[in-house]
């Protein structure tokens, strides 16, 4: 078991006052609060971040705490002195944290398991029915386009016949229906938490996100695909063989198309109630003049069409 | 976990715009209806339907309530200020996809 750093992971000094501690949490929760941050490992730090508060936030637990002495480094192997907490009251009760059943081995050697905070957390009344769980899961493009049947891994943590929470991981092979978009939620009856007694099982949520793409770009239904082309064909137009999710297809470019000119295949986007579009969006590129062939080219453009492209910029210039 | 699980293939129903009774929202959130009424009254999350009990929720409603009731919890944060948290995050997070849409180029 590793030691802890309450103070560091706070970024407190270990003679911070109670209201020092308060601040800092305040600062912190938003910074990597999941719901707020970007950073990659929000989560992670938050519940990191709820554990060291739920220590150094109550002066028992606290002072418990700072008596095993302040010359552990994080990370060091640990285990408690015996009798370590002697004379030290836990009223219990003071769990707050967010997702009580995660607090380290190192929170639980000291002050025992949170769990039974987690039982009564959320739940209404005194129903037996299993509570409702949450998971997000990523898929890609495709599985929407065709329907899937994609398998996802999930850890719940669940409460034993002891009343302690443990973690348990389970795999299912789930339905993703054709047309899905991001956001919307699929519900499994009965898949979520196992209920008490002969209660029935709480549903199970899972909210639809997209995996990034490597072609493809998703705005709501529609789909986008940046379609590189050559000047002649942005020129002279030209008939071009795009990939879509649904298979190539042969696209006219209209002659003179610009770049970043938009061309759409109406209902050719997410196959959703209401389908989405899909759109070209023409990307022009320049051949390099590295050779004498193409730079004679060039030249000869330069010569021969009389082009400015910064004519809406002339009536700035002295 | 025996081979006949393994194979076992969930189908689930797609919550549409109008598809979450107050009670099911209740229960998906583990929350009292009478915290979901507040996020009514707040313009939190707008159901469809005039009379609570033909009140019906969409997945965004679950997201934005799942989203307010940890913003309360582990924020502090009072119903006006996660209104306007929630509302900010949301635009945040269109801006962040036209940027995708227009910026990757």
């Amino acid at each position: 078991m590793q030691y802890k750093d309450y103070y560091k992971i706070m970024g407190l000094s270990r003679d911070a006052s109670q209201d020092e501690i308060k601040r800092a949490y305040r600062k912190l929760a938003r910074k990597y609060h999941p719901d707020v941050s970007k950073e990659k490992d929000a989560e992670a730090k938050f519940k990191e971040l709820g554990e060291a508060y739920e220590v150094l936030k109550d002066p028992e637990k606290r002072a418990a705490y700072d008596q095993l002495g302040a010359n552990w480094k994080a990370g060091q192997d640990f285990s408690p002195p015996p009798n370590w907490n002697e004379g030290f009251e836990f009223r219990g009760g003071g769990f707050t944290g967010g997702d009580s059943g995660a607090f380290s081995d190192f929170f639980e050697q000291l002050f025992g398991r949170a769990g039974f905070r987690a039982a009564d957390r959320g739940q209404y009344g005194f129903h037996a029915r299993g509570q409702d769980s949450h998971a997000k899961i990523y898929i890609d493009l495709e599985d929407s386009f065709h329907g899937a049947t994609r398998n996802i891994s999930l850890s719940t943590p669940e409460m034993n016949a002891q009343g302690q929470v443990q973690v348990k991981h389970r795999s299912l092979n789930i339905k993703i229906p054709k047309g899905i978009k991001a956001g919307q939620h699929i519900r499994l009856a009965g898949q979520g938490s196992p209920g008490t007694g002969s209660g029935q099982s709480g549903d199970l949520f899972l909210e639809i996100a997209f995996n990034n793409h490597p072609l493809y770009r998703l705005s709501e239904t529609d789909v986008y695909l940046d379609l590189p082309v050559t000047p002649w064909e942005a020129a002279l137009g030209a008939k071009i063989k795009v990939p879509t999710p649904e298979g190539t297809v042969d696209l006219k470019i209209p002659p003179n198309s610009r770049q970043g000119s938009k061309l759409r295949l109406t209902g050719r986007g997410l196959p959703a109630k209401v389908p989405g579009d899909f759109y070209i969006v023409l990307q022009i590129a320049l051949p390099p003049a590295n050779t004498g062939k193409a730079k004679a080219i060039y030249k000869k453009m330069q010569e021969e069409l009389d082009f400015n492209p910064r004519q809406a910029l002339e009536v700035y210039r002295q | 976990m025996n081979s006949h699980d393994l194979s076992l293939v969930h189908t689930g129903t797609v919550i549409e715009e109008d598809s979450l009774s107050l009670g099911q929202l209740c229960r998906a959130c583990g929350v009292h209806a009478d915290w979901v009424i507040s996020l009514v009254e707040e313009s939190i999350i707008e159901p469809q339907g005039e009379e609570i009990r033909l009140w019906r929720f969409s997945g965004a409603s679950l997201v934005r309530a799942r989203s307010a009731l940890r913003l309360q919890r582990d924020l502090g944060i009072n119903l006006a200020g996660i209104a306007l948290a929630l509302d900010l995050m949301e635009e945040l997070e269109s801006l962040r996809a036209q940027m995708k849409i227009i910026g990757q180029i």
